[in-house]
């Protein structure tokens, strides 16, 4: 055998695959552990020989960039190994995201939840762009979250480095709903402030709990933000007139923040009106978010441990509990795998898992003195 | 209970040099030594076993062949970084592509031996790997028809095994990224030039020539970068370090004063007498040997290659019947998916693992 074989099959047996747990647009994921350690981990496997111009860019992005970043806030890639044609990531193993955790209506977000989620956001994302990485997928579904707590960013499948500037990119980019005005009119040279538009819509949707700029099409989207914000001038936006694929969407009126966000406080709606300035060169960078006066206002964030945490994953754990025991419909054996965490993202809280967010919920107010 | 969380606000940790953290700085620097060391491990493993496959086939026969030395195969890998350069240029790829592929190409002969995988294809599935990694990718079909007698097999074949000696490693540092940098940073010292364009065209000259040596495996890209700008403009190099590190400053710095003088010398002789492509007359006689010397299990359709598919056929087919076995007697058992048994035996569950695809 090849020293290089060799070692690919030293690194394959490190890791221990269980269960599937997860299909992407492009890969299978398990649930795994280290073999020495019994750590749980995550096993994202890419079939490679699919594509037609061999390794796919997703995955050549992911694990270039997760490669050298390491950071309590991004996802991290312990290992990668080939088994036959397949490419395999280990990755840290986390339990939910922030659009599930959004999308239970069991739980209660205090400010202070909030405040943790965008700080520990900023602080991975601050992480990216210090390497001059741009993540362009920013959306709940790609914050994930550990069992401690801890926000992850994740996916880093459309990243792309921007140290070159003047550097032409693609605008088809971003989930839509999270995309900035700039990139749906075309731009073609944009920076870091694409990431922070995104976080100031996740910020907004963690306060509403419905995503904020619902856009039903690109078109849709640019009407969408400047009905809630406001049709940007001249003077506001220099020069946006002339980006590639502007068109006259009509003249909204300015609303204040304050009439959505009613609860919100002052730091809050400052911080959330600097991530979503049109201008994307006087939108606030993520070093400049750490330092806001939001996060060192009252209350302070809460602790990561001390969070909301999800009940449909609770409710995952316990069907992969009895997962051994049952026999799941009687299609054999690929179903199992499918009912666990697959369908993670439509599964709705159990009767059970609800008196066990409530628990949580009292817990929480507990912990919680400064509220 | 959150008291932690209050005292230390969400400000980020001090700034710690982004190249250090990088696999780069941590796993592909050598120094001089170490380079020779690997490559002649290498190739005395790689002549062991070939010696030994000849040997299987036809006792006798390895001992006349002339195997290539560990020099012998370097130079033909730098022929084929000059042939990186040479398609960059007909496909006007950026520089970064072709910087990038022609690190993956040294990267993967410390690895591997030009005797195992000829560094022709491994050439192309570098650049084209590279393309993909710097985010200029064009289709396979593009890049194959462009180039004579490719096929897109040539370069997939090779893709996986590519990627698997980088490490999966695919970012790479620069010197001709750095240069740029320290260039904006020149114009801030009193002699510089209004215009540094030139400067910087000149030294990155010396720049494309140290991708011909072992430089960037030994030294870091800020340092070829400042060898490079010192043969072009000793005297503003010479002013630029002086600014940085006043020769009071502690020698705490990596790049300490005392050091520095002997690296950059070290750079640039490595450039003046490295730096020039191979000889084509000596490139050609190697690669002449190479054809008899190289390792027939890798040779697609040789006998020893046949002989070794086989084995490794062997070796899966008996896996897949221990696994179906082992299934059938979990079934057998009453317990297929029994929590006892996923404990005892976890390969057991793993039923939609990929021996398969
Ligand atoms: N680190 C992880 N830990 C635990 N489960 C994970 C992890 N990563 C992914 N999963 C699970 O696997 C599923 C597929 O993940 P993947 O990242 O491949 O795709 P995705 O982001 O859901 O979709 P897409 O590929 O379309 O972006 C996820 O929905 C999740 O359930």
């Amino acid at each position: 055998m090849d020293a290089v074989e060799k070692a690919n099959a030293e690194r394959q047996k490190r890791w221990v695959k269980d269960q599937k747990v997860g299909e992407g647009t492009y890969a299978v994921v398990y649930r795994g552990r280290e073999a020495a350690t019994g750590r749980k981990v995550a096993i994202k496997k890419i079939k490679v020989g699919q594509f037609k111009d061999g390794l796919d860019m997703s995955a050549i992005r992911e694990v270039k960039y997760l490669r050298e970043l390491h950071h309590q806030n991004v996802i991290e890639l312990l290992d990668v190994f080939s088994s036959k044609t397949n490419l395999n990531l280990v990755l840290e193993f986390l339990d939910s995201d922030l659009e599930m955790i959004i999308k239970d209506r069991s739980l209660v977000f205090l400010p202070a939840d909030i405040k943790s989620w965008m700080a520990m956001t900023f602080r991975g994302l601050e992480f990216c762009h210090r390497n001059w990485i741009l993540h362009r997928d920013l959306k709940p579904n790609n914050l994930l979250v550990a069992s401690d707590g801890q926000l992850k960013i994740a996916d880093f499948g459309l990243a792309r480095d921007f140290a070159d500037p003047g550097y032409k990119m693609t605008c088809q980019v971003i989930t839509r709903w999270y995309r900035p005005p700039e990139l749906l009119f075309g731009s073609r040279y944009y920076s870091s402030a694409v990431d922070i538009w995104s976080v100031g819509t996740i910020f907004a949707e963690l306060m509403l709990r419905i995503p904020y700029l619902p856009g039903e099409s690109d078109m849709d989207q640019l009407k969408t933000i400047f009905r809630a914000l406001g049709t940007p001038t001249e003077e506001e936006w220099p020069g946006h007139t002339k980006l590639p694929d502007y068109v006259p969407m009509g003249l909204f009126p300015k609303t204040p923040l304050r009439d959505l966000f009613t609860a919100a406080s002052a730091d809050t709606l400052n911080l959330l009106s600097k991530c979503l300035i049109y201008e994307p060169r006087k939108r606030i960078t993520a070093r400049e978010a750490l330092h806001h006066s939001y996060f060192t206002a009252l209350p302070y964030p809460s602790h990561p441990s001390k969070l909301p945490k999800c009940t449909t994953q609770l409710a995952a754990h316990a069907l992969e509990e009895v997962d051994g025991n049952v026999t799941m419909d009687s299609t054999g054996p690929g179903v199992k795998a499918k009912n666990g965490r697959l369908k993670r993202k439509l599964s709705s809280p159990s009767d059970d898992s609800k008196t066990r967010s409530i628990a949580r919920r009292l817990d929480f107010t507990k912990h919680t003195p400064h509220s | 209970m959150a008291a932690e969380t209050v005292a230390s606000p969400p400000v980020p940790p001090p700034k710690q040099p982004l190249y250090e953290a990088s696999t780069q700085f941590r796993n592909w620097r050598y120094s001089p030594e170490q380079l020779s060391a690997i490559r002649a491990s290498l190739n005395a493993a790689a002549v062991a076993v070939i010696r030994q496959t000849f040997e299987v086939e036809e006792p006798g026969s390895s001992s006349i062949v002339s195997f290539l030395t560990p020099d012998e195969e370097l130079l033909l890998v730098k022929l084929y970084v000059t042939k990186i350069t040479q398609l960059c240029g007909l496909f006007r790829f950026p520089e970064e592509v072709e910087a990038t592929a022609i690190t993956y190409l040294k990267r993967f002969y410390l690895r591997n031996t030009v005797m195992d995988w000829h560094p022709k294809n491994v050439m192309l599935t570098a650049l084209f790997l590279a393309t993909k990694t710097t985010n200029n990718p064009i289709s396979l079909e593009t890049y194959t028809t462009h180039i004579p007698k490719t096929a897109p097999s040539d370069v997939l074949d090779l893709e996986f095994l590519v990627a698997q000696s980088l490490g999966f490693e695919f970012a790479v540092w620069h010197a001709h990224r750095a240069l740029w940098g320290l260039c904006l940073d020149i114009q801030n010292l009193p002699d510089c030039p209004s215009d540094t364009r030139e400067l910087y065209d000149a030294a990155l000259k010396h720049i494309r020539t140290s991708r011909l040596t072992d430089a960037e495996l030994i030294y870091t890209p800020a340092q070829i970068a400042l060898a490079a700008l010192s043969l072009a403009a000793p005297e503003l190099a010479h002013q630029w370090s002086i600014s940085k590190m006043p020769p009071d400053a502690p020698h705490t710095s990596r790049l300490s004063a005392e050091t520095l003088p002997s690296i950059m010398d070290a750079i640039k002789s490595l450039i003046t007498s490295s730096g020039h492509p191979p000889n084509i007359d000596s490139v050609r006689e190697v690669d002449r040997r190479l054809k008899l010397c190289k390792n027939p299990e890798k040779v697609v359709g040789s006998q020893a290659y046949l002989a070794k598919k086989a084995e490794q056929e062997k070796k899966a087919e008996e896996k897949r019947n221990k696994k179906a076995v082992a299934v059938e007697q979990a079934i057998a058992d009453g317990d297929p998916f029994g929590n006892e048994l996923a404990e005892r035996r976890p390969g057991l569950v793993d039923y939609d693992d990929d021996d398969d695809d």
